[in-house]
């Protein structure tokens, strides 16, 4: 499998701090751990499938992430993968896809613990302001993590 | 229907040498190099619509002319017809960033409309995903892939103008079939309404969208995920 996508994106980056969610999950190494039903395998898959082929966009595949994931996810476990993708993430403005590698994980992981997706502007900055004014606990945490190296 | 063919302002020649979208093979262009050395060319210049000009004396012209064909090459048209085709490297085996079937699209549609006579010149581009590196917008007709076999077709840009207008979008997400339905349509239109000498946008300015926009629905296809990843998500 390819870490690094066309345009530099590290998809290990990503799917490190992916497993980090699923280490503190109940379900993991259950029966009822099921990949494509949460955001978390959902993402994992999306990463492991980009790598693969060597894609930056899977069309369509934003209308697959998973709508009925209610597990408890806290922000501190999210957020590190929350980060990876501000720093992932190409800025495209006004060429931004939803159905990008990164924004595929960023939308899944919005939906672990806000209540609606974040309409991606392609800009980190512009991005961390909208999330600070939906989940300024969040934003608090993101850019702790975006300040650690 | 003119050809691109043009005396100089040092009395040389340009000839105006299309090939498919700008695509040509290493024999191609050996060949190419070969009768444009027999045949005097001073100068070759790549041209903004993927065209390349050979600048030559007189003398030399007829026999460049004549060497084309076997070539796989030909003069390109010129003056008020369908213009060589501006299409970017966009397809599955080429830009890593394209979506969709670009450079192969725009190909088909050289190979069907060039030539064709119109009001005034119309300038088709074809880009592989919104980035758009041939300025499909200012285009007389762009074409944008939207997805993997869908397009999204806008008409009336004219980027070479002291006036320029961006092209207004007809047709989201429109299947192949439906874009060459929709470039048949709008030439048929701008055939029949458009005044000599007028560009497309300046008769849409002139008469609005709707007698150029398609006469049946062209259907907008949803994006469907490639049928190998929903798979990968299931394994």
């Amino acid at each position: 499998m390819r870490t690094a996508l066309p345009g530099g994106v590290d998809l290990e980056k990503i799917i490190s701090r992916l497993n980090n969610i699923c280490q503190h999950c109940d379900y993991q190494g259950t029966p009822d751990c099921k990949e494509p039903a949460c955001l978390v395998g959902f993402s994992r898959k999306v990463a492991a499938y980009a790598g693969q082929r060597g894609l930056l966009d899977i069309p369509g595949a934003h209308g697959l992430v998973p709508k009925g994931d209610f597990k408890p996810y806290y922000p501190e476990v999210v957020a590190p993968v929350l980060a990876e993708t501000c720093r992932q993430c190409k800025e495209c403005r006004d060429n931004h896809n939803p159905d990008c590698v990164v924004a595929l994980v960023r939308t899944s992981m919005e939906n672990t613990i806000l209540s609606e997706n974040i309409n991606y502007p392609g800009s980190v900055f512009m991005y961390l302001a909208m999330v600070k004014g939906k989940n300024p606990e969040l934003a608090a945490l993101l850019g702790e993590e975006l300040r650690k190296k | 229907m003119g050809e691109g063919v043009f005396k100089q302002r040092n009395g040389m020649v340009a000839v105006d040498i299309v090939a498919a979208c700008g695509v040509l093979t290493p024999g191609q262009l050996s060949g190419l190099a070969r009768m444009a050395e027999e045949c005097g060319v001073f100068r070759l210049k790549l041209t903004s619509r993927q065209t390349l000009v050979a600048v030559l004396g007189g003398d030399g012209v007829d026999k460049l002319v004549g060497s084309l064909p076997e070539l796989g090459l030909k003069v390109s048209p010129y003056g008020n017809v369908v213009r060589a085709v501006k299409a970017c490297a966009g397809n599955s085996a080429l830009c890593p960033r394209s979506i969709g079937e670009a450079l192969d699209l725009g190909i088909e549609i050289q190979e069907r409309y060039m030539g064709l006579a119109v009001p005034k010149d119309f300038k088709i581009a074809v880009a592989g995903c919104p980035r758009g590196c041939t300025d499909p917008y200012c285009a007389d007709l762009g074409v944008v892939a939207s997805g993997r076999d869908v397009f999204d077709v806008a008409i009336g840009g004219y980027g070479g103008s002291s006036r320029p207008l961006h092209g207004v979008v007809i047709a989201r997400r429109a299947a192949k079939e439906d874009v060459f339905f929709l470039i048949g349509h709008v030439l048929d239109r701008f055939k029949a309404l458009g005044e000599p000498g007028e560009k497309l946008g300046r008769a849409i300015a002139r008469l609005g969208l709707d007698p150029f926009s398609p006469d049946r629905p062209v259907k907008g296809d949803e994006v469907k995920p490639p049928e190998d990843f929903t798979k990968f998500l299931e394994t």
